[in-house]
């Protein structure tokens, strides 16, 4: 089953007079419950390419369906509650909020969907938190954690919401070799237990043997190996 | 809701040096706000209800007649209270007769222009009243009951400062001269029972009598009242309207007097009718609506022009140059006087003049009339009144004349010019609001207002260059931020309201911060003493205190406004903020 299918995604951004051309026409099905990395170079259209996918940004041209819904179509504030439900982030530079600790910033998606008794969204938090290791601190802030601990709470917050996909983008740029591979075997660790789909995005060709599927693209379109 | 409130609380505690500057900015702002307010809340406070209060009263009815309509006599003083009453219903604090005169008054070997006030001691006062007398009054010497000491003539209390300027201590006798209400010069003895220190140097000058004596001495009967000064228990809102309803019961109806005539040896009844000789256009009025059987109309229309009809001069045997005797029963004396008149016309009389009446020249009728006020109650019923359709009716005197209504002092002193023109004999009443005859008192109040006006400015302007500032960099700073949380999937509305709680807590506490100083400052500065001695503004001052009067209405009011400020100054840089595209954001790098 397809969780995402992308068709003739095209993305422009205007650039003073001129226009670049950061996706020109990208074709791909990704199945649920995959652990795919996106490969490439710096400025070949990762990051575009899962913003898009992950509903923050807007295609130019094309059609990109999440679990059968087209999103293109849908305005801000569907936009949004597609995010909140469906789709989890985990960003390079880790993106957790300074002021709340490690479980208020798991919490926080959880919060945001207003579903959830204080006591089912603490549970919740503390069972993601345990899964990445990470009951000692907390209530620590995100200033006093290492960038890997930092990195095991993103992956904490992204999948606190039970989403259908979890888009990564460059998870692991900013840590050393080491930190980074634990962090991809715990994406990979998450994905066997959570059953969640992972996109991954680098461009660094050493960390592909943690991924299930590869998708390698080039100046804005997919290249064949 | 709380999640969001916890966030923006959290925030607002990370950039600390910038919020507290601005912060502290707002305090300054609200302390100068909050202590503007209750100063010009004092102020008023001391003007509506100390200052105009004593002078003037929030409302007050005066009545003046003779020459110059200098003195202010109502001769019916249980029809003028009952009016009083009437109108103003729960509203009314308190109403007095007010009375002051300026006389010159001789101590031991000094003498002193002074000003003789007469308070009534007779009243019983609420609690709230005696304490507010004993707090303006401080008697260093004898008791404010003493005014009603029967035992010394005409017991007077005055300043401990006049008092050394006169020379006298408690039991000496001052001697004044002054005007009485008939013009003539007359003296008295006053009996020295209180020394008082009064820090309001207006007061300092009075002297206080019991209003029965200083009603006495000048020459006002029992019942007999001298203006009215009501006070309200809410002058501003209500003066206006209740000077209005007091001035709509004073109209006056018509002005007679059913009288007994005899001459010859014969009697007659009939009712004497003034009409007004004043000018011109009522001259013609009267000359052209009656006919003389006999005299000429050059004399009617003269200050003791009396024209009698033909039916009357027939029952008498009058003729111009004869005279006639007339007498009423009066409303409060019991004794009748006869009064003497020469007849100087006879009229031809028809159902519009009626036939038993008596056309008198206001000059000549109103002096009676007001000596003694007629018993409109007994025989009035057989009594002739023309009717309001007669053609000369406008030219008939009234009981009094009531002076229009005026807005504002301008209006008031136009009305007192035109009306010293008119030379009018009737007594003229005239219904007068603070914001007439006390409007230069409160033109302060209009300064006052203008100064807080200026503080709420320049609070407007910290506010708007401080929040719009701060939230720019704020927002500017927290970029990627942003970008995250609404990639994680919080609404627009939901980050937009953030930011503005951000700036709403920082007023809050700015605003509780500014209102405690404000409080403190406000303590600190009523601690100093000020000895103003022949200062005018020693007036704003309360026992050479400056005088603030917070409320909690006009904190919170204040409050409310700063609030109103800084939500709609951080509305549209949060809201900006909230409109970011999210992708843009999450790439943005400081
Ligand atoms: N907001 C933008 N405005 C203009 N050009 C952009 C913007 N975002 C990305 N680009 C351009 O689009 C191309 C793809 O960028 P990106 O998706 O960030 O690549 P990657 O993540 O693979 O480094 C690059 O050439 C980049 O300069
Ligand atoms: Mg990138």
């Amino acid at each position: 089953m397809n969780i995402i299918e992308i068709r003739e995604l095209k993305k422009n951004y205007p650039l003073g007079t001129t226009t670049v051309h950061a996706l020109r026409g990208i074709d791909m099905n990704i199945i649920e419950g995959d652990f795919l990395s996106i490969v490439g170079p710096s400025g070949s259209g990762k990051t575009t390419l899962l913003n898009i996918i992950g509903c923050i940004d807007s295609a130019s041209e094309g059609s990109v369906k999440i679990g059968g819904v087209e999103i293109t179509s849908l305005n801000d504030i569907e936009v949004t509650d597609m995010r909140l439900n469906r789709i989890g982030f985990i960003f390079q530079t880790f993106n957790l909020i300074p002021v709340l600790n490690v479980v208020e910033n798991v919490e926080f998606p959880l919060l945001l969907m207003k579903k959830f008794t204080k006591a089912e969204v603490r549970k919740r938090a503390d069972k993601l938190i345990d899964e990445v290791g990470l009951t000692d601190h907390a209530h620590h802030r995100p200033a006093e954690l290492s960038g890997g601990q930092r990195q095991r709470v993103a992956i904490a917050r992204a999948l606190v919401t039970n989403p259908d996909i979890v888009l990564a983008d460059e998870p692991t740029a900013n840590l050393d070799s080491v930190t980074g591979g634990q962090i991809l075997e715990l994406m990979k660790e998450m994905n066997r237990i959570e059953k969640t789909t992972f996109i991954f995005s680098t461009h660094d060709e050493n960390v592909l043997r943690y991924a299930r599927d590869i998708l390698k693209i080039r100046d804005g379109v997919l290249v064949k190996e | 809701m709380k999640f969001l409130i916890m966030i923006s609380l959290r925030n607002l505690l990370r950039q600390k040096r910038r919020n507290i500057l601005l912060g502290s900015a707002m305090a300054f702002g609200v302390l100068i706000l909050v202590l503007a307010t209750s100063f010009s809340h004092g102020i008023s406070d001391i003007m509506f209800n100390k200052i105009v209060a004593y002078v003037a009263g929030h409302v007050n009815v005066s009545i003046r007649e003779g020459k110059g309509q200098m003195i202010s006599i109502f001769r019916d003083r249980d029809r003028l209270v009952k009016i009083v009453k009437e109108k103003t219903g729960d509203k009314l604090k308190d109403y007095d007769e007010g009375i002051g005169i300026f006389l010159r008054a001789i101590g031991n070997g000094k003498a002193e222009n002074m000003v003789l006030v007469g308070v009534n001691m007779n009243k019983t006062y609420s609690d709230e009243q005696r304490k507010e007398y004993e707090e303006s009054f401080h008697m260093i010497e004898g008791m404010f009951r003493d005014l009603l000491s029967t035992d010394v003539e005409n017991p007077v209390i005055l300043s401990k400062e006049k008092a050394a300027l006169l020379n006298v201590k408690k039991s000496d006798t001052i001697r004044v001269r002054f005007n009485n209400i008939y013009g003539q010069t007359q003296s008295a003895r006053l009996t020295v029972t209180g020394i008082m220190s009064n820090d309001n140097i207006f007061m300092q000058g009075v002297m206080f009598v019991e209003i029965k004596n200083i009603k006495e001495m000048m020459g006002y009967r029992p019942y007999e009242s001298t203006a009215i000064h009501i006070t309200l228990k809410n002058p501003q809102a209500d003066a206006v309207q209740i000077a209005d309803s007091i001035h709509e019961a004073l109209k006056p109806g018509p002005a007679f007097i059913a009288a007994d005539l005899s001459a010859n040896g014969i009697r007659a009844k009939a009712t004497i009718i003034p009409y007004m000789g004043n000018d011109d256009a009522m001259k013609k009025i009267i000359s052209s609506s009656f006919t003389l059987i006999s005299g000429k109309m050059d004399d009617v229309l003269m200050k003791s022009g009396v024209m009698v009809s033909d039916r009357i001069a027939a029952k008498l045997g009058l003729t111009p140059g004869s005279k006639m005797e007339f007498r009423y029963k009066p409303k409060f004396e019991a004794k009748i006087i006869p009064h003497s008149v020469e007849i100087k016309g006879v009229f031809r009389s028809d159902m519009t003049t009626g036939s038993d009446t008596v056309y008198m020249h206001e000059a000549l009728f109103y002096p009676k009339f007001y000596d003694r006020v007629p018993d409109l109650t007994a025989d009035v019923k057989d009594a002739f009144l023309p009717s309001p359709e007669a053609p000369f009716y406008k030219a008939l005197g009234t009981e009094w004349v009531l002076l229009d209504r005026t807005r504002d002092s301008d209006e008031m002193r136009k009305k007192y010019r035109s009306i010293s023109k008119r030379k009018i004999k009737a007594a003229a009443v005239d219904v007068n609001s603070m914001y007439e005859s006390a409007s230069d008192v409160l033109k302060l109040e209009g300064a006052l207002n203008i100064i807080t006006f200026g503080a709420v400015l320049v609070l407007f302007f910290i506010i708007v260059v401080g929040v719009i500032n701060t939230l720019r960099m704020t927002i500017r700073e927290r970029t990627r931020e942003i970008g995250t949380i609404r990639a994680i999937g919080m609404q627009k509305k939901d980050v937009r309201t953030i930011f503005i709680l951000e700036s709403v807590f920082l007023t809050l506490f700015a605003s509780a911060a500014g209102t405690i100083l404000s409080f403190i400052t406000m303590w600190l500065m009523s601690l100093k003493t000020f000895n103003v001695i022949d200062n005018p503004m020693g007036i704003l001052l309360v026992k050479q205190h400056l005088y603030f009067l917070p409320t909690i209405g006009g904190v919170v009011k204040n409050i409310l406004l700063i609030l109103a400020i800084s939500v709609v100054t951080a509305y549209f840089p949060a809201k900006r903020a909230a409109g970011m595209r999210a992708a843009d954001a999450l790439r943005h790098y400081e």
